[in-house]
């Protein structure tokens, strides 16, 4: 066989595991990679495995995922089952193209929900977010709340995305879109695409690595760099920011923790910075107030955030 | 929760000098290589003084992981460019191909083609594993799921899913090997030229 020895792969697997936490011990991974080049050999090739799977997570997706109903096989689902049942399960959501013409709507609980399009495009719908399809070429996506696309870019077909007042377009790559009543966010992770909107002067080309934050209230846009691999990262379970408004940052909470927190309008516009892990919601809430200085308190059901004294 | 929790404005790069020695050991560990490890640092401390994080939840982490980002991203450049070399051999390519064209960011239909066929890969390794395995890793790696989230799902133990996913990885390793994914990757040559074929023993 290869010489690598099992015992090594499976130790390098769990190391690569936690690597992802928090609470990873660099320490004692360091000592464990300098106790043998077997170990470090072993770990580069289980991370560069994980790496291969994220690269491909999109594409793949539509292809191991199943429903998340015990014991059932995804084929025995009908296609034609409606989004009502189908929008039930946790896995692939698969549009069928006889719908043409008719508007169908996908909404999202507190999961995360993959949507496969016809032509192998990918979208995958963020908690608490609707998304609806319609035209007749299927090509008019409207969204509300979050979702990452993972779209193929097709000349011939011209996909738009209304989100708020924004409409995005000119479309073939990897992006993340946020739209709320207050906000809308583009991020590109890979590829381009174009943002629109009577509020902006023109078409804003955003590039890979870009991001776009519109602020519809005032007709403020405002592009500027992103961390392609943070783009979507609430796929993992992580938010990263670098500057972004109080305010954004909750109403991201809300929506991809599950947990509400009111930002007093004095604080809405302070600026957060830094990453925060979203598996837990409430923990999320007492790091930001942490990182920030700010009191936190919790009254009725929501958390609050204040200024100390 | 530790040392440096709290980072000011701009504050990652003065982090990552008061880390400065445990940062390079740990990247000299991970590369094997003292140059490659001086490199990345220096790399990671220019990412690091742009990053102009504020407050980042454990600074030290933070950086722990980037540079372990850094490793893997500079082994799959590698990687990257060992394959293209080894196909213009296998074109029996009399000419290497000229700067420009190995500069060129978008290769496309070469590089579709190699995404698209390691993605096939994967997509058999996949379907390939033990049960329990596979839905671990789809759970954990394509749902998003966290593990304690994977343990009441599955209606099995937090490490009885660490189990399954390590298995996951391991069986993937193996099956990607056997396909030649990592025999461009700068590894010593630990395994005896040809032998194994695409149908060996699988760990369990």
């Amino acid at each position: 066989m290869t010489g690598v020895d099992d015992t090594i792969l499976a130790e390098a697997a769990a190391w690569h595991l936690t690597s992802a936490r928090d609470d990873m011990d660099w320490d004692g991974f360091t000592a464990w990679l300098e106790a043998d080049p077997e170990h470090r050999a072993a770990y580069g090739e289980i991370a560069a495995v994980a790496a291969a799977l994220e690269r491909h997570r999109d594409r793949l997706a539509p292809l191991v995922v199943e429903p998340a109903t015990a014991g059932r096989a995804r084929r025995t689902w009908p296609f034609w089952a409606g989004s009502a049942v189908a929008a039930a399960l946790a896995g692939v959501l698969v549009v069928p193209q006889w719908l043409a013409g008719q508007p169908e709507t996908f909404s999202t609980g507190r999961g995360q929900q993959t949507i496969a399009l016809a032509d192998g495009s990918s979208v995958v719908l963020a908690p608490h977010s609707r998304l609806t399809i319609s035209g007749r070429h299927r090509d008019a996506l409207a969204l509300a709340g979050g979702a990452y696309f993972e779209i193929r870019h097709d000349p011939h077909r011209s996909l738009t995305i209304r989100a708020n007042e924004l409409e995005i377009g000119d479309i073939g790559t990897r992006f993340e879109v946020q739209a709320t009543d207050r906000a809308v966010r583009v991020e590109v992770s890979e590829g381009r695409v174009e943002v629109r909107g009577d509020a902006l002067g023109g078409p804003v080309q955003l590039a890979a690595g870009h991001r776009i934050l519109f602020d519809p209230a005032h007709g403020l846009a405002r592009v500027s760099f992103v961390a392609a691999k943070d783009v979507g990262e609430w796929r993992e379970g992580r938010l990263t920011y670098d500057a972004a408004p109080l305010a954004l940052v909750a109403s991201d909470l809300a929506r991809y923790a599950g947990v509400g927190v009111s930002v007093p309008p004095s604080l809405a516009g302070r600026r957060f910075s830094g990453t925060l892990s979203i598996k837990d919601g409430n923990s999320a809430v007492r790091d930001l107030s942490q990182l920030m200085g700010l009191e936190l308190s919790y009254d009725a059901g929501a958390y609050r955030l204040s200024d100390p004294g | 929760m530790e040392e440096g929790n709290v980072i000011a404005e701009a504050g990652l790069a003065a982090l990552l000098d008061a880390h400065r020695a445990e940062l390079l050991r740990f990247l000299v560990a991970r590369s094997g290589d003292p140059g490659e490890a001086e490199d990345l640092l220096q790399e990671l401390w220019l990412k690091a003084s742009l990053t102009r994080a504020g407050p980042v939840a454990n600074g030290r982490a933070y950086l722990f992981r980037m540079a372990n980002n850094l490793v893997l991203d500079r082994a799959r450049e590698r990687q990257r460019a060992m394959r293209r070399d080894r196909e213009w051999l296998e074109r029996d390519e009399a000419v290497p191909p000229a700067v420009e064209t190995l500069a060129d960011p978008a290769p496309a239909a070469d590089a579709g083609l190699i995404e698209a066929e390691e993605a096939d890969m994967l997509h058999q390794a996949i379907m390939s594993l033990p049960h329990g395995a596979r839905r671990a890793l789809v759970l954990y790696r394509f749902e998003g799921l966290g593990q304690a989230e994977i343990a009441r799902v599955m209606q099995i133990s937090r490490s009885g899913v660490e189990k399954h996913l390590a298995v996951a990885m391991r069986h993937l390793r193996q099956k990607l090997a056997d396909c030649g994914f990592f025999a461009s990757a700068p590894s010593q040559p630990r395994e005896p030229a040809g032998g194994h074929g695409p149908h060996g023993k699988t760990p369990p």
